[in-house]
């Protein structure tokens, strides 16, 4: 039973940082019917914007929980005008053209973002600071939780339902929403489409550069090719939630989390991501727009 | 003619001997790459034995007669290698240090055996011994070394009850890992799992939970340090109390730092760097090469074969000859030989017999304190 729980615990930690990152993905999918494939290497720009910040305080002292969040501050920011530049450069011109020019845009941009990380901060391995957090470690019926685990499920969870309440309760979130659905209907009511889009292409990062340092203070690494790893891991936990569907991005990432934690656990290790994925396509295949895709009228 | 040339003649003419079986100095060669992809460690090679040279030769050389040292750069390539042999051969050496890759070691090989010229390499393959050559004598251990010596340390010297074995998914991990878990078994260990990470994932919590379960009472990983030092602190976050035995690829300065306050009492099983040799005689030897070179030997393979050319010149001193044969069978006979890189000797088909290879542990402040075998005398 132990052993149970601690694969939930495992399977959470990491499902809830899937599903930060995800999220990204399926806003912009939403509203733009595009797969931001540069996604990925935005949140992984923020790890580094926060290891940056925290290695440079480390000189005069030990950084702390206060560096920490302005760590989060300053990679939110840095990270959210990245994107917000990502979308005026790789993708507004060519808002009119075929849909497949976009998607090499967008692979393009995913190279030249993380070759743009390896050139300023190096090929090799970087380590966080240890120490940020406390190293409290709590026993739930034989299963170790650590603090920085409970912070990110936490943390997690009230961003995912902070998000879910501004697009569903407020004026502009029904604007995104309204966009969503048919972009020329939404511009003859009024609303202004390319602010919409601009503000998920600022959202979209601003959470991933959350997830992109959680995993940074929960693994205490960071490399440049990592963007990829958990690109595509959070992307496929869009689709496989629904991709368009903000409470499918959030089920999908803590699904895939779980999945890989119990296919580890309870089947073999060595075919791990086989299992995970083959159960991907099996879900795919009796529902093809994943487990919460199915109100195609109403995407985001 | 000067004074000292007359002295000199007036001298060998009252011992009544020929000038020439005096004065010729012992040629020993150094076939490496001073060029090339390798270029770092065949200069490391050439200076260290132009060392271990001086060093002698200041000490009035071998048998009366000084050392000379012939290189030849063979830039690792096997083409190269072959015309390199015919060179020193055809420039009457006794033995020949070299060459650094097998590839380059294996082309050479036959035409110093046909010319009955002793070569000594850290060339690691098995073909090199395959041939049966009398000449050949390597100094590295052969690729199997690390599983047995691992094997060793996790069965017959920390009596492991259950021993888990953790690797990625490469060729070189699930290799060293496979050979573990035979060697081990050999020994009568008890492997009670093999289980796969994905290198890079980082998430590697659920395979250890599930380790967890077994009880092991060992957690040994043939994969790379930077997965290795996030295993270890993930065992740490687990409440996972299990030891932590890594292969080779572990040792590098971030594996402590990734793994953070976890990392103090990890074991790491390699080939000791050349300053972490624990051996007085390797202590002296790293030290007089940075003074004369001003920086440490590149890799323990400039000392591996060091220890090459100090076999080569014990052996012309304890036979007092350079006859091919005569040094031949002392070598191949030559029992625990004191080594830079440890006790070793060498078997019928030129084997290295005795592992360099350590146990050390990782300290808190990230320095490596050895383990076993325990070093003696310092």
């Amino acid at each position: 039973m132990s052993i149970f729980i601690q694969q939930i615990f495992n399977g959470l930690t990491v499902g809830g940082i899937y599903a930060l990152i995800a999220l990204g993905y399926t806003m912009v999918y939403g509203v733009m019917r595009l797969i931001n494939f540069a996604h990925g290497d935005l949140c992984i720009l923020g790890a580094f914007i926060g290891l940056t910040l925290l290695s440079s305080a480390i000189g005069s002292e030990q950084p702390g929980p206060a560096m920490l969040a302005l760590a989060f501050v300053v990679a939110i920011i840095v990270v959210a005008v990245a994107g917000l530049v990502l979308e005026l450069v790789a993708y507004r011109p060519l808002r009119k053209a075929d849909r497949l020019a976009a998607v090499v845009s967008a692979l393009g941009a995913s190279i030249l973002i993380e070759n743009g990380i390896m050139l300023i901060w190096g090929p090799n391995v970087h380590v966080f600071p240890a120490g940020l957090l406390p190293q409290t470690t709590w026993y739930v019926a034989g299963a170790a939780i650590t603090f920085v685990q409970v912070m990110i499920i936490l943390a997690s969870l009230v961003l995912m339902a902070a998000l879910y309440l501004f697009v569903h309760h407020t004026r502009f979130g029904t604007a995104i929403r309204a966009a969503a659905i048919d972009q020329d209907t939404a511009r003859l009511m009024g609303i202004n489409v390319s602010r919409v889009i601009a503000s998920v292409f600022i959202i979209g990062p601003a959470l991933g550069a959350i997830g992109g340092l959680f995993i940074g203070v929960y693994y205490r690494e960071a490399y440049f090719t990592m963007g990829w790893t958990y690109g595509l891991y959070a992307f496929i936990a869009a689709i496989l939630g629904g991709i368009g569907n903000i409470p499918g991005a959030m089920l999908g990432g803590v699904l895939l989390g779980l999945f890989n934690a119990f296919a580890a656990g309870y089947v073999s290790s060595s075919w791990q991501d086989a299992i995970t994925f083959g159960l991907l396509i099996a879900i795919l295949l009796v529902r093809p727009t994943g487990l919460l895709g199915e109100r195609v009228a109403e995407k985001v | 003619m000067t004074r000292p040339l007359i002295l000199a003649a007036a001298a060998l003419a009252m011992l009544g001997v020929v000038p020439a079986a005096a004065a010729p100095p012992i040629k020993i060669g150094v076939q490496v790459p001073i060029t090339g992809t390798y270029a770092n460690e065949g200069q490391g090679i050439e200076r260290a034995v132009k060392l271990l040279a001086d060093e002698q030769n200041a000490k009035g050389g071998l048998l009366g007669r000084q050392i000379q040292v012939i290189t030849c750069d063979d830039e690792g390539e096997a083409s190269q290698a072959a015309i390199c042999a015919r060179q020193l051969t055809n420039d009457y050496v006794v033995a020949v240090i070299g060459s650094y890759t097998s590839g380059a070691a294996l082309a050479a090989e036959p035409i110093y055996a046909r010319a009955d010229v002793i070569q000594t390499s850290d060339g690691t393959s098995d073909q090199l011994l395959q041939r049966g050559y009398k000449t050949w004598f390597g100094n590295a251990p052969p690729n199997s070394a690390e599983a047995e010596f691992t094997a060793h340390y996790l069965v017959d010297v920390r009596h492991f009850g259950k021993i888990a074995v953790l690797t990625d998914h490469s060729a070189f991990a699930t290799g060293l890992a496979d050979a573990v878990i035979a060697d081990a078994k050999a020994d009568k260990g008890n492997v009670v799992e093999k289980a796969f990470v994905n290198a890079g994932s980082q998430n590697f919590t659920p395979v250890l939970t599930e380790l967890k379960a077994h009880a092991p009472g060992v957690i040994y990983f043939s994969g790379y340090y930077s997965d290795g030092g996030l295993i270890r602190a993930q065992m740490d976050q687990l409440g996972i109390k299990t030891a932590f035995v890594g292969g080779d690829a572990n040792q590098n300065v971030a594996f402590a730092k990734i793994a953070g306050p976890a990392a103090a009492g990890s074991i790491i099983i390699n080939v000791p760097a050349p300053e972490d040799l624990p051996y007085p005689a390797a202590k002296q030897f790293v030290a007089a090469f940075k003074a004369k070179y001003g920086a440490p030997p590149p890799s323990v393979y400039s000392l591996t074969n060091a220890d090459g050319m100090r076999a080569v010149m014990l052996a012309i001193q304890d036979t007092k000859s350079t006859n091919p044969a005569k040094l031949e069978n002392y070598l191949h006979h030559l029992k625990d030989f004191q080594g830079l890189t440890g006790t070793f000797s060498w078997n019928d088909r030129g084997e290295r017999i005795g592992s360099p290879f350590v146990a050390f542990a990782v300290e808190a402040d990230g320095s490596y304190k050895i383990l076993y075998p325990e070093p003696k005398g310092s």
